[in-house]
């Protein structure tokens, strides 16, 4: 114990010296919470449409005017048009990405809604991004089904309401500040510990921890303790900031959240640990720290992208990463105001996950110690 | 010719660390098959509980339906009334689809049940999705029975979705992806170059010797450089030939467009490398600047609606070299155009890079003068 505290108290004092990195660590996730809260969001508006209408019709008049009124279209005039119907020009600005859409009414439009026969619509959508000419073409549906419902004065023939929970304005801000505080927190933990043992063996002070009566699993744990607090004191901060900026919601308990998050940090931390055993330099090692997990915790955790569409060998991935796991816990205690027995599993597998990196640390190291002897 | 050995000095740095070969060369082609697999936004198997408080055929037929469709998993189907937020926050089900029966709607041949969709609001872009879908199973089931009762709809929409007519996402992201890779590969192996000199006290050495400073600063960059462009080779390569995406314009421009975006990005991370002043910092730095260069380049999240909501922020989108880059292999790969179509991106990434790079000599003749 008493040793274990001496390896601490080093780490301590390497961590005071360099007052500039530190506040580095503090103010960094600050900037970004603060961009990404304005600036990430899957909202969609002014997608611009283009309109050929064949038919100027009083019914065709009506759906462009729905289109129109929507929030997430804007009609634009197709630039270079030559003559009315120009499909080449539509195609150009298809092509340049001047319009998402290209709305077609065929001619005899409003001649087939008279005679009771189905008209038929043309929807010409650019695909390139594939979320956004998903979601694209769900409005256009509502739109028009909505349209036809009306001919018929069927509006109301099938009532479907919808009530949100939790996020009555679907505001993006609370699923990825939430978001956001989780992958930031995992950046920071593994990459305060990723260089701590390469940079010790780069510069081959490694050596002397080599020879010194400490055992592999202080010389570990000691290495990793200390940046705990750090990184608690990250997390709160970039925690309250997002509650008291952003207003997103801290409706569970608070210290639930932070025991879990204390959790999470000693899960980034040891994975930092074990990057740095494993990497002969600091340049392998924070390369390495951030392909393992900048991209994975972005990517792979639910972060943006839903897990419940993914295949079952990959979700099984998804479980190993740690950014998973705190995104349920956080989006859960912190929105939804869940407790500490709805996140048991979650808690658990954080907690494995540590032991685990932590335990392979040690015995990468004693390798290490012994390949010296 | 001095400059030869420079570079040689640098390759053999990387090429004496077997790690660091792994991390840039296999590591990347594992992420870009690994992501080109997870980045999906389709959004299917959306698990949702199914409460049917309805004694009306429709219900059950509806709810036939929904088990049958792959954008749901129905997991849990109960006959009595729940209390949704406590289901919702147990985070099993994302949502809830009630059937009711409401008096009075005796206007029809058939009772049409109500249908009240409780969902978890968090993922709001999914949840919005899934009502979508829900809705348009209702609609189609609807639509049958009318066409049946001989009631066809009045208006159809035709949908033609071009340059991705199957919506697969990896279309969208996989050639994105590379780009990605591209950054964090290009500015982790340079952003160190200077700080680790300096650290292990070898830059004077350099400073010393016959080199000119502009040898020191191209031999510096060279070699990621080179690198760079090899992993834009595998990596496309991997999407072209393992994900079948179609590379329907000229590589041609893709390398150009690639090359400048290099000579921007590296510079920037040239200037992190004379401004930190040890290793850690140099990472701090870099990783922070990637999580901004990636969220700010429209390729997690469009970019479309960002002058409304923050003008601010946009403009920093305006100057991330990344984003042009993204939108030009974009154009490339998926719609297959032509210089015609992202002249105005060439020329904007070509500016961020002559800038870029004058403002990193400038600073490095500085760094190099103390």
């Amino acid at each position: 114990m008493r040793r274990l505290r001496a390896v601490m108290a080093k780490e301590f004092f390497h961590l005071l010296r360099d007052p500039r990195s530190l506040s580095v660590v503090f103010i960094m996730p600050l900037v970004q919470i603060f961009i990404f809260g304005y600036a990430i969001s899957f909202d969609l508006e002014n997608i611009p449409v283009a309109v050929i209408d064949l038919d100027h019709s009083e019914p065709s008049a009506r759906l462009i005017k729905d289109f129109e009124r929507s929030t997430v279209f804007v009609l634009k005039p197709l630039s270079g048009a030559r003559r009315e119907g120009d499909f080449a020009a539509a195609d150009r600005a298809l092509r340049a990405g001047r319009v998402k859409e290209v709305l077609v009414i065929p001619a005899g439009f409003a001649g087939r809604i008279r005679q009771g026969r189905t008209a038929e619509v043309g929807l010409i959508i650019d695909g390139s991004d594939s979320n956004v000419a998903n979601r694209i073409y769900q409005y256009n549906q509502m739109i028009i089904q909505r349209f036809a419902a009306g001919l018929k004065g069927l509006e109301d023939i099938f009532q479907v309401k919808t009530k949100v929970y939790f996020n009555p304005e679907s505001r993006s801000v609370f699923f990825f500040v939430p978001g956001l505080v989780a992958v930031i927190l995992l950046m920071i933990s593994a990459m305060l510990t990723a260089s701590s043992i390469a940079r010790e063996r780069e510069l081959g002070s490694v050596e002397l921890l080599f020879i010194s009566p400490l055992r592999s699993g202080e010389i570990i744990l000691g290495k990793t303790l200390p940046y705990v607090l750090v990184a608690l004191a990250t997390g709160s901060f970039i925690l309250f900031f997002s509650h008291f900026w952003f207003g997103v919601p801290l409706r569970g308990s608070l210290p639930v959240l932070l025991l879990f998050a204390l959790l999470f940090v000693l899960t980034g931390l040891s994975f930092g640990v074990l990057i740095s055993t494993l990497a002969p330099s600091q340049r392998v090692a924070m390369l390495g720290s951030v392909l393992a997990t900048l991209l994975p915790s972005i990517m792979l955790s639910g972060f943006i992208f839903p897990l419940d569409s993914l295949s079952a060998p990959l979700r099984a991935l998804s479980e190993i990463i740690p950014a998973t796991h705190f995104l349920r816990i956080i989006r859960g205690v912190a929105i939804k105001g869940a407790d500490l027995r709805h996140f048991l599993k979650e808690g658990a597998s954080l907690a494995g996950l540590s032991l685990i990196t932590l335990s392979l640390a040690v015995l990468r190291f004693t390798r290490l110690r012994r390949a010296r002897r | 010719m001095r400059l030869f050995y420079l570079v040689k000095k640098e390759i053999l740095e990387i090429i004496r660390q077997r790690e660091l070969l792994v991390l840039l060369f296999l590591a990347p082609l594992i992420q870009i098959i690994i992501l080109g697999y997870v980045i999906t936004t389709d959004i299917k198997n959306v698990p949702v509980e199914v409460v049917n408080l309805s004694n009306s055929r429709a219900a059950s037929e509806i709810t036939a339906r929904l088990r049958a469709s792959p954008l749901f998993r129905v997991v849990k189907l109960s006959e009595k009334p729940e209390k949704a937020e406590d289901v919702l926050r147990r985070g099993e089900v994302r949502a809830l689809i009630e059937f009711r029966d409401s008096p009075g709607r005796g206007r029809w041949a058939w009772t049409l049940p109500e249908v009240h969709i409780l969902m978890d609001g968090i993922d709001a872009n999914s949840s919005q999705i899934a009502a979508g879908y829900v809705n348009g199973i209702i609609k189609d089931y609807l639509q049958e029975k009318l066409r049946r009762a001989g009631l066809p709809m009045p208006v159809e929409a035709k949908t033609l979705i071009r340059y991705n007519p199957r919506l697969r996402s990896i279309n969208t992201m996989g050639p994105g992806i590379v780009a990605l890779l591209l950054t964090i590969l290009s500015v982790f192996t340079t952003a160190f170059s200077f700080v680790r000199e300096r650290e292990q006290h070898t830059m004077d050495t350099l400073l010393m010797s016959r080199l000119r400073p502009m040898e020191i600063f191209v031999g510096k960059a060279m070699p990621a450089v080179l690198i760079g462009l090899l992993d834009m080779v595998l990596g496309i390569g991997v999407v072209i030939l393992w994900f079948h995406i179609p590379l329907r314009g000229s590589v041609l421009y893709l390398f150009l467009a690639s090359l400048l975006y290099l000579a921007a990005i590296l510079s920037y991370a040239l200037i992190i490398s004379t401004v930190v002043v040890n290793q850690s910092q140099a990472m701090f730095f870099s990783w922070f600047s990637l999580v901004l260069f990636l969220l700010l380049s429209g390729f997690l999240t469009p970019l479309e609606s960002i002058w409304a909501r923050a003008p601010a922020l946009a403009v920093l989108t305006e100057i991330n070299p990344l984003r042009y880059l993204i939108k030009i292999i974009r154009e490339i790969f998926l719609k297959g155009n032509g210089p015609a179509f992202f002249w105005r991106d060439l020329l904007a990434l070509g500016g961020i890079a002559v800038v870029l790079t004058s403002l990193s000599l400038l600073n490095f003749r500085r760094f190099i003068s103390k």
